[in-house]
Formats: structure tokens, C-alpha cells, sequence
């Protein structure tokens, strides 16, 4: 077991943190695909508003590679396909049956894994619409089954604030983990399976298991970020990952031959009443879990975690990746002279505020604390990157459209975190102009 | 404070849209926004931001300028009185010090704020906080006798020149505040040099004298022949090493106590505003070539050489220079390395124009702009070595 510390970078303490409980969700009658969340693909939709459709049955394919299938998270109807401007597909709606019903695929027992190929194996996972959970670095789109991958990084624990903790949702599984990295491992011999320091009781119970453990603060268990301290040659680098709860998903899909729905989803936040863990599935309501009272012009409700997450209403689903919800303050309010006050409540990353020697959890907000302004220089960005780009000079040299500057300064490092947007004094958002000169750079690349 | 808030949601419509004042509405916002932070929220991710902003980055900057301008005060009119053959308390002290500093803040802040206003309104960008600092630190590198308007003109040579015509804040390559003085040592020497005492008499009645001439510690220094003590000297004209730590000696407003920018560094390294990088290096590279001077003198090498280095951290601006100046981030290097060569190398070219250059008896304001036209060579060298090292993925 390797530890990789992700240097000594200070976040504050944000409140909220989900109880180590798994609550039951109450009963739903909806869940929705939601094709918008998922990045880059371009769907084709191969159902219509009242078809009936069962657990596993192909809902959308992508255009850009036919084989890229999306199968459907319920049985019932389609309830309602939502399309957005320019006919995006934003959200199927399927009305659940009482009785679902279920796709079969072909099950693998234990013993037969050890005889299964790579190639048929993968054959399997993108038939059964398993393939989407396997994504490559750097640009974290959905694996390519043709190109052999250097490794897979299984990253059990996401920091990001808040996911479900690698304890709670792994607790009883690891059978089903087993499984699921034995099957990885039919992929390529290098499976590094990641979890965070914290996370004692998985520690403690899949000790052969775990290959590096993790310190440090986020993103220090996100996968791009263990590819930086670990690789060796630049062949390393499109690495694929999964993680921890889609491997439990991938396990029970080889092993029982049904399409698996169970997700475990973190509610928690500053605005959350009891931040906890629930037993749900996958594309279920938002309000099954937090209700639909909520003011959403005073609470921000976040799909994913707060710094990558997706801004989601009460009316909304979770997405393929998501397993968490977030409820943050809008924070919309004036601060009387802010710039002075000494802020024993105000969370900062800087040593600028007295919160420093304040230890208690503190509450956040979606407000931007100040303007716009011109860079200054201060370094702050350069300082918190988790893979040690220099965000201020790579951003600078972006908005010259120096893309070749920018790559070499380790543009595709950037795991995308957000931190430089977060620290920045001046307000910048950095990261949406990375994210934006990635997306263009990957588009150039593509396949024609 | 919901008075305020009403008084500028009532005074908004004229300075919006087509309101009649709608050109002044950098003005407004930078007015309003010194009393609120905006309500503006994130809209995607990250949907988090950190509670620092530019205007609590600046101010922080102003709250550690406190102790100088406290004691720059105090110092120029305890020394103007003083002078003068009065005897000397300190509440006089304080409003006779008031009376000289307080003109030149004020001219300082008003001109520069009007560049930066007219910037603003015709490139159409707020008003940035950069100049608050700017503003502040101007005077203090000034002497107490130098006229209103030549403090005009420096601080619009610096404004124009130092920072707009680069693009403004951010973009600047040189020290704002630091250009306006080189501007007026080099324009106006007659009151700049740095060689004779600044102490501001002129309008006192029963002055016992009408102007005061004498020598600053660095020409005290400099006027040193071979084979003198320089600091047998500096004791002798009254310039002992307690004087010059504390600050209790005429010369520019804000730069004679070192005690005072030491309260002031330790605020900025606390807080993490200024780089102790640039700092540290800064002392390292005086009391370095301090040392290596004191290793090379013989008896035939200039007094200079065998001055102890440690008197050159208290004599003239460099403590002043190296915590408030140097550690501009905008004219700085932005690599942590880089900072330390830069403070090293700015340390060691003070000392040499202090010892080799007869014609400025001060050499840091020069060596903090010289070092800041290297600072983007820095960055650059640090960032190809570290590149170098680095695995490429593209």
C-alpha cells in the first residue's frame, strides 16, 4: 500500500458533513436519463414518448460512436422527454410500473471470470450499457474499448464536499468489489484502487486490496491527481477510472446479468436540515430526497459535488454520475463594509480572516465576495493546485490563444477541481477558461 | 447601514443606463462598493468562492501602512519643531506633523484617483483598488519639504506612465508608486537627492532659522574617506544604530523607522499578502554583500567597505522599500523561487549603488524598479527549468 499526500494545501472546513447513516428513500413513481449531464456525447434517441420499456433497454445511443449505449434506469413508460434550445435532450421521464420489469444479460459466475478475455469482457460491459462508467484521462469522455489503457484507476473515496463517505456506501459490499476489480484486472494487469486515509473501516477491511491510500485535502483522491503523482513516462497518462459505487454497479451487472439501479446518495450542504446518506437508485427525483418546499431563489441545489457540480431545481433528477445532492445558501445579500471586518465566520483559504483560528465547520454560500478584477499576480491559484500547473501564467497565455504554452504548462493535468476559480482574489474564473480551451483542444483531436 | 442601501438604490437610476450621469458609473459603483460587498452569486461551478477579495488584499496593505504613517507623522513634525528650537510634545508633535503630512496624502489620493477615474470611464472598466496602496505609499517616500505640486505631477507620472499606459492595474511593469518618485528625484533633484536633510520649516513663526541644512546618514556615509568608522560618523552627526532602528531622524515621511516596517512585514507574512520570500532574500542579499564588502576592505578600500552590513538595513528606505515595495505582486516575479532571487538581487544592488555610486547616496528605490524590469526574465527561467522536469501530457 503506497500513501500519496497531495501536498500541504489548506481548505477550510465547510458544515454540513452527511451522518455515517443510510436512510431509505420514500417510494418514487418517476426516474428520469438525463443525457445533458453526461459530458461530450451527442444522443440519439431510441424511444418515444409512451413506449413502454424495462429496466435495461436501450433509451439513447451516442452519435459520436453508435456502440456507446444508454439503457433505461426503470421499467414503465416514457412518462415525457424534455427537450432544451436547439433540441438538446435534456431529460427522459419514465413512469415506473408497479411491477418493473427487467433486461436479461448473460450472468459470469466467479470461477468463469478467471477464463474471460479483456475484449470479450469490455464486449459485455458496452452491450449491458456499462461502458459509460468507465470514462479516460484527460479528458474524462467515456473509454475508447479499442485502445488498451496504460491503467484503471478505481477511486473508492471522492472529497469533493460532499459525496457519499467510502465507509458508509461500501459497508457489506466487499464481495462485490472483489468481484468487480477481478474483473478489472481481466482489463489490464494495473488496477490501482485508491481510498482516502480517512475511511478507517474500508481501510481496515479491504487492506489487500487498496494499492495507494490518500492524504491530504480535495482533490486529493480524484483520480487525475493520483495519475500525476504516480506516473512515470507520458504513455501513463490516458489512464481510465471508475469510481467506487459505478464498480459496485459494474459488479452486480457481470455477476447477476440484471441491469443494477442501487445508488447511494449523500443530501448534505450548509442549507441541508439533516445532511445524510440514502439508499436510492439511479435517475431518481430530486425531491425524493430533500422534499419540494425548498425555496430555490434563497437555496442553491447542487447535483454533484460544490466545486464540480451541476445547479439543479427541486422539479430535477440525478444524473448517470451523480450521487450526491448539495443545498448551499444563494447568499444573495449585500455585506456591509466586508473588506474589513475581521470574519471569525467567514471560511477562507487565505490567512486574510480570523475563521483561521475559528475550529468549527463553517457555513458557505453561492456569493462571490467581491468583483471582477484584474489579475495581480498573487500566486494564490498557483499555490492550491492539486497538480501543479501555474494557473495564472497558463491563463494568461490561454487568452493569447498560446495553446501549445498552455499544454506544456500541463493543461490536460487539470483535473478541473475549480480550486483556482475558488481562491482567486480577483474573482477570475480560471477554470472555465481551461475547461473551455480543453473542450476545443479534445473537439480538434476527435476522430472525423 | 439599510440608510445607505437607500441611498444608493435612489441615487443608481442616474448614473445607469440613461441616467444623466450614466459616464461617472465606475465612481458610483467603486463609492458603493466600498460600503457593501455586491450580492453577486456564482452561476455554475465552482459554486463556492473564497470571502477574499482584492479590496480586503489592498486593505490589508493599508492596515500594515498604519505604523509608518503613525510614525511619519509624528517623526516630521517632532523633527520640524525640534529644528526649530522648540521643545517638543508629543500632541504637538502629532498636529504639526499632521499639518505637513496630511496635504500631501490628500493630493497624493486626489490626483492619482483622478487619473484613475478618467482611466475608467473612457476604457469602461471599474476602478480598481490597486490605487488606494499606490496612493498611500507615494507620500510617504516623499520629503516633508517637497512642494503640493511637484507631488502632483510625480503621482500623475506615475498613474500615467507607471500603470495606464500599460493597460492599468494589473499590467503595469513597474512600481506605480516607485516610478512617481523616480520621476521627481530625476526631474526636481533640487529637492529630491536624498544627500541633505528634509526637514520642513518654513512656515513656523519665531522659526530660529529659516531652512536647516545637514547631511542624511547616507551622506553622512558617503562623504566618508578612506580609513574613516563610517559609523564613528553616523554616531558623531547623531545618527547612532537605536536612532536609525527606531526611526527618530529627519528624512522621507514614511521610510526612517525600521521598527515600524518590521510591524508592518509581520502583518503582511502573517496574513500571507506579501511574500517573506522577497522579503527574507531582500536581508540576506544586504547583509551577503554587507559581508563580502567587509571581507574586501583593506586600508586603502573606501569606508565604505567596512561599514557593518547591518547598518544598511536600518539606514535610508530599504526596510521600507523591500517590505511595502518590493513585494508588489503585480511588478514582482510570481514564482516562489523567483521571488527569493528577485529580494536577493534588489538587497545586493542597493548595497553596491549605496557604496559604488557617488551620485545616489540611496540605491533602493533603483534597484526595486531595476529588478522589477527583471521580473518577468525570472518567472520565465524558473518556469522552463520547472517545466523541463515535468512529465508532458498532450
Amino acid at each position: 500500500m503506497i500513501t500519496i499526500s497531495a501536498g500541504k494545501r489548506y481548505l477550510p472546513a465547510i458544515s454540513g458533513k452527511p451522518r455515517a447513516e443510510i436512510e431509505p428513500i420514500k417510494p418514487i413513481s418517476f426516474v428520469a436519463a438525463i443525457p445533458e449531464s453526461i459530458p461530450y456525447i451527442k444522443p440519439r434517441l431510441h424511444v418515444k414518448v409512451g413506449d413502454h420499456v424495462n429496466i435495461g433497454s436501450l433509451l439513447f445511443t451516442d452519435k459520436r460512436r453508435t456502440d456507446i449505449r444508454f439503457l433505461s434506469p426503470g421499467g414503465g413508460t416514457v412518462h415525457r422527454i424534455d427537450f432544451g434550445p436547439r433540441r438538446v435532450i435534456r431529460e427522459i421521464i419514465i413512469q415506473l410500473d408497479a411491477e418493473e420489469k427487467q433486461e436479461n444479460f448473460t450472468p459470469i459466475s466467479r470461477d468463469d471470470l478467471q477464463h474471460v478475455t479483456g475484449r470479450d469482457l469490455l464486449g459485455r460491459l458496452t452491450e449491458g450499457g456499462m461502458l459509460p462508467f468507465l470514462r479516460s484521462l484527460p479528458f474524462r469522455d467515456i473509454v475508447d474499448p479499442e485502445v488498451a489503457p496504460p491503467s484503471i484507476i478505481v477511486a473508492l473515496s471522492a472529497d469533493e464536499p460532499f459525496h457519499p463517505a467510502a465507509d458508509v456506501y461500501l459497508a457489506g459490499k466487499k464481495q462485490l468489489i472483489e468481484y468487480g476489480l477481478l474483473a478489472l484486472k481481466r482489463i489490464t494487469d494495473r488496477v490501482y484502487v485508491t481510498v482516502d486515509q480517512q475511511q478507517r473501516r474500508v481501510m481496515g477491511d479491504f487492506g489487500e486490496m487498496i494499492t495507494h491510500t490518500l492524504s491530504g485535502s480535495y482533490p486529493a483522491c480524484d483520480p487525475g491527481v493520483l495519475l500525476y503523482h504516480t506516473r512515470k513516462r507520458r504513455e501513463d497518462n490516458p489512464a481510465w477510472f471508475i469510481q467506487g459505487q459505478d464498480v459496485l454497479l459494474l459488479a452486480q451487472f457481470l455477476s447477476t446479468g440484471k441491469w443494477p439501479t442501487e445508488r447511494v446518495v449523500s443530501v448534505a450542504g450548509s442549507a441541508a436540515n439533516t445532511p445524510t446518506h440514502f439508499l436510492s437508485r439511479m435517475g431518481a427525483p430530486v425531491s425524493a430526497f430533500i422534499g419540494d418546499s425548498i425555496d430555490e431563489n434563497s437555496i442553491r441545489i447542487v447535483a454533484g459535488g460544490l466545486f464540480r457540480g451541476r445547479k439543479v431545481r427541486q422539479a430535477s433528477f440525478l444524473g448517470l454520475y451523480e450521487t450526491s445532492l448539495n443545498l448551499i445558501p444563494e447568499g444573495a445579500e449585500k455585506t456591509f463594509l466586508g473588506f474589513i471586518r475581521p470574519g471569525y465566520g467567514k471560511p477562507s483559504s487565505s490567512r486574510t480572516f480570523l475563521s483561521r483560528l475559528n475550529p468549527k465547520d463553517l457555513s458557505v454560500d453561492c456569493n462571490l465576495h467581491g468583483e471582477e478584477r484584474a489579475c495581480v499576480n498573487c500566486s494564490s491559484c498557483a499555490r492550491i493546485c492539486p497538480v501543479d500547473i501555474l494557473p495564472q501564467f497558463t491563463y494568461k497565455s490561454l487568452l493569447v490563444d498560446e495553446i501549445e504554452e498552455a499544454l506544456e504548462h500541463g493543461l490536460l493535468d487539470c483535473v478541473a477541481c475549480g480550486l483556482c476559480t475558488y481562491v482567486c482574489p480577483s474573482k477570475i474564473a480560471l477554470c472555465e477558461t481551461f475547461n473551455a480551451a480543453k473542450l476545443s483542444y479534445y473537439k480538434e483531436q476527435a476522430r472525423p | 447601514m439599510k440608510m445607505l442601501e437607500h441611498v444608493f438604490e435612489s441615487l443608481r437610476k442616474h448614473f445607469t443606463g440613461t441616467g444623466r450621469l450614466s459616464r461617472l458609473k465606475p465612481l458610483f459603483e467603486a463609492t458603493e462598493t466600498l460600503f457593501f460587498i455586491p450580492a453577486h452569486v456564482t452561476r455554475n461551478g465552482p459554486h463556492l468562492r473564497d470571502n477574499l477579495d482584492l479590496k480586503r488584499f489592498m486593505s490589508i496593505v493599508l492596515v500594515a501602512l498604519i505604523p509608518p504613517v503613525g510614525w511619519g507623522i509624528y517623526n516630521t513634525g517632532y523633527q520640524t519643531l525640534h529644528a526649530a528650537g522648540h521643545l517638543v510634545g508629543t500632541g504637538t508633535a502629532l498636529l504639526k506633523g499632521l499639518e505637513i503630512v496630511l496635504p500631501l496624502i490628500v493630493v497624493s489620493y486626489t490626483v492619482g484617483f483622478f487619473w484613475e477615474i478618467l482611466f475608467a470611464i473612457f476604457r469602461k472598466h471599474p476602478i480598481s483598488e490597486g490605487f488606494l496602496v499606490t496612493g498611500l505609499l507615494f507620500p510617504l517616500t516623499l520629503p516633508p519639504t517637497i512642494p503640493l505640486w511637484q507631488a502632483a505631477v510625480g503621482i500623475s507620472f506615475g498613474v500615467l506612465i507607471g500603470k495606464e499606459v500599460f493597460g492599468g492595474t494589473g499590467r503595469n511593469i513597474l512600481n506605480p508608486a516607485l516610478t512617481a518618485r523616480a520621476f521627481l528625484f530625476f526631474a526636481y533633484p533640487g529637492q529630491m537627492s536624498g544627500g541633505s536633510v528634509w526637514v520642513a520649516i518654513g512656515n513656523l513663526k519665531n522659526a530660529a532659522v529659516d531652512t536647516i541644512s545637514g547631511a542624511t546618514p547616507l551622506a553622512v556615509a558617503a562623504l566618508a574617506e578612506t580609513g574613516d568608522e563610517i559609523h564613528q560618523l553616523l554616531n558623531h552627526a547623531g545618527f547612532s544604530f537605536g536612532t536609525l532602528f527606531w526611526g527618530m531622524y529627519p528624512a522621507s515621511i514614511g521610510e526612517t523607522s525600521t521598527f515600524c516596517c518590521i510591524l508592518g512585514a509581520l502583518l503582511l507574512i502573517v496574513t500571507g499578502i506579501a511574500s517573506y520570500r522577497i522579503i527574507l532574500g531582500g536581508i540576506i542579499g544586504v547583509l551577503g554583500s554587507g559581508f563580502l564588502l567587509n571581507l574586501i576592505a583593506g586600508d586603502a578600500s573606501p569606508a565604505w567597505f567596512g561599514l557593518s552590513p547591518y547598518y544598511h538595513l536600518v539606514m535610508g528606505g530599504f526596510a521600507f522599500g523591500i517590505v511595502y515595495m518590493a513585494t508588489d505582486p503585480v511588478s514582482g516575479p510570481g514564482m516562489e523561487k523567483s521571488r527569493w532571487v528577485y529580494g536577493f538581487f534588489i538587497g545586493v544592488l542597493t548595497v553596491l549603488v549605496r557604496v559604488f555610486n557617488p551620485a545616489y547616496p540611496e540605491g533602493v528605490m533603483l534597484s526595486i524598479l531595476f529588478m522589477n524590469l527583471f521580473a518577468p526574465l525570472l518567472d520565465h527561467v524558473e518556469i522552463r527549468i520547472r517545466l523541463k522536469k515535468r512529465i508532458p501530457n498532450v
